[in-house]
């Protein structure tokens, strides 16, 4: 590849290779606080080839080889080659690793302690894991939280925080823009802009906390809080993980113990604030 | 109607783990997971004393429980026993 960069996220590491060079000027401002190990055996490849359409492999080395718009139009691969190679990482975490059990949830962390957010895309639960980060919460991750089968605790993901639509507005207006990506417009999910964790977030990606409390999000509606029983808990959670069953019995263990030990609540809420204060509330309630 | 008998699965195989409201089954053989309720468990638990068909544990259960008509809970209790070998969590003996 012509243009690349290695970056490790939580315990992983890419390399993103690239045909252009503004996908990964994007990726490098952005990713700068990150620790960037060139020599480093990545556990993963992520290549912007415009020869081919955006296709997935199930294999962990996938080819994201630029879609008919990249390959048609070239002003929009500066802004969607960013979006091609963080979807590129994602895809590579929730089909080839194995190291952890890969939940599709966020998470923040405060006192040592974590909250996990789950909940089915446009819930709301990463752009309030964006707000928490911003509010003395560290970010752990908006979009995979990464379970360790042996010990029980949570290890942050904090790659880019991907905002949609609504929620860039609400997140750009409290960070300063050296934090926020390029205005991605009229993607597949719409309006996308990508926010960079806290340096806190980020110097501290190795850290990680035991879960203490896991939330169902769902924005809109009066604010209110239901119990979820352990059943559906654990059946909600296998189906948030890519890998559960790749795992095998450890994964078991360890969710099995998770649904067992960690309270469960659904909420809904009408604005951030609200949902920021139904989460300080039921954090206070702790034991 | 044949009576089938049924045992447990040995111990190594499988894996139970109850939550509030039901209970996990982890079964090694297959990497399968179940999530079962009542009286599934609780026949799990009967078999431990042995194999048995549907009306030895239909008699060791009645003893704990109050099962209501004797027909009717042994006919469910052999449902349970033929849906229970065909997940594997018990062997026909």
């Amino acid at each position: 590849m012509r243009h690349s960069l290695t970056l490790r996220i939580g315990p992983a590491t890419f390399r993103v290779g690239s045909a252009w060079r503004a996908p990964v000027d994007d990726l490098a401002r952005l990713y700068a606080d990150y620790p960037q190990e060139r020599d480093a055996i990545a556990d993963f490849t992520v290549r912007l080839d415009p020869t081919s359409a955006l296709r997935r492999f199930f294999r962990p080395s996938i080819h994201i080889t630029g879609d008919h718009g990249l390959a048609d139009a070239a002003p929009m691969s500066l802004a969607h080659g960013l979006l091609a190679a963080e979807m590129g990482m994602n895809l590579q975490m929730a089909l080839g690793w194995r190291r952890h059990l890969l939940l599709h949830a966020s998470s923040v962390e405060k006192d040592g302690r974590a909250l996990v957010m789950t909940g089915e895309s446009g819930s709301g639960k990463s752009t309030l894991a964006a707000q928490l980060g911003e509010r003395g919460w560290r970010l752990m991750g908006d979009e995979f939280a990464l379970l360790d089968c042996v010990t029980g605790a949570l290890h942050p993901f904090p790659r880019l925080v991907s905002l949609k639509n609504k929620a860039i507005d609400v997140i750009a207006s409290e960070v300063s823009e050296s934090r926020m990506g390029p205005l991605l417009a009229a993607t597949a999910k719409g309006d996308i802009r990508h926010l960079v964790p806290r340096a806190d977030a980020v110097a501290r990606m190795a850290q990680p906390a035991m879960p203490a409390l896991l939330l169902f999000p769902r924005f809109g509606g009066e604010a209110a809080v239901r119990p979820v029983g352990q059943g559906e808990v654990f059946m909600r959670l296998t189906q948030a993980s890519t890998n559960y069953v790749a795992l095998g019995e450890p994964a078991f263990a360890a969710l099995s113990r998770f649904v067992a030990t960690v309270p469960a609540a659904a909420i809904d809420f009408p604005s951030g604030d609200a949902g920021i204060a139904l989460v300080d509330q039921l954090w206070a309630d702790l034991p | 109607m044949t009576t089938h008998h049924y045992r447990a699965q040995p111990p190594e195989a499988l894996l139970v783990r109850p939550l509030d409201d039901l209970t996990l089954l982890y079964h090694r053989p297959s990497g399968q997971t179940h999530m079962v309720v009542s009286p599934v468990p609780e026949i799990l638990a009967a078999l431990q004393q042995g194999a048995a068909d549907a009306a030895t544990l239909h008699a060791r259960l009645s003893r704990e429980f109050d099962l209501g008509d004797p027909a009717q809970a042994q006919a469910e209790i052999a449902a349970h026993l033929a849906e229970m070998a065909a997940l594997g969590v018990v062997s026909r003996a």
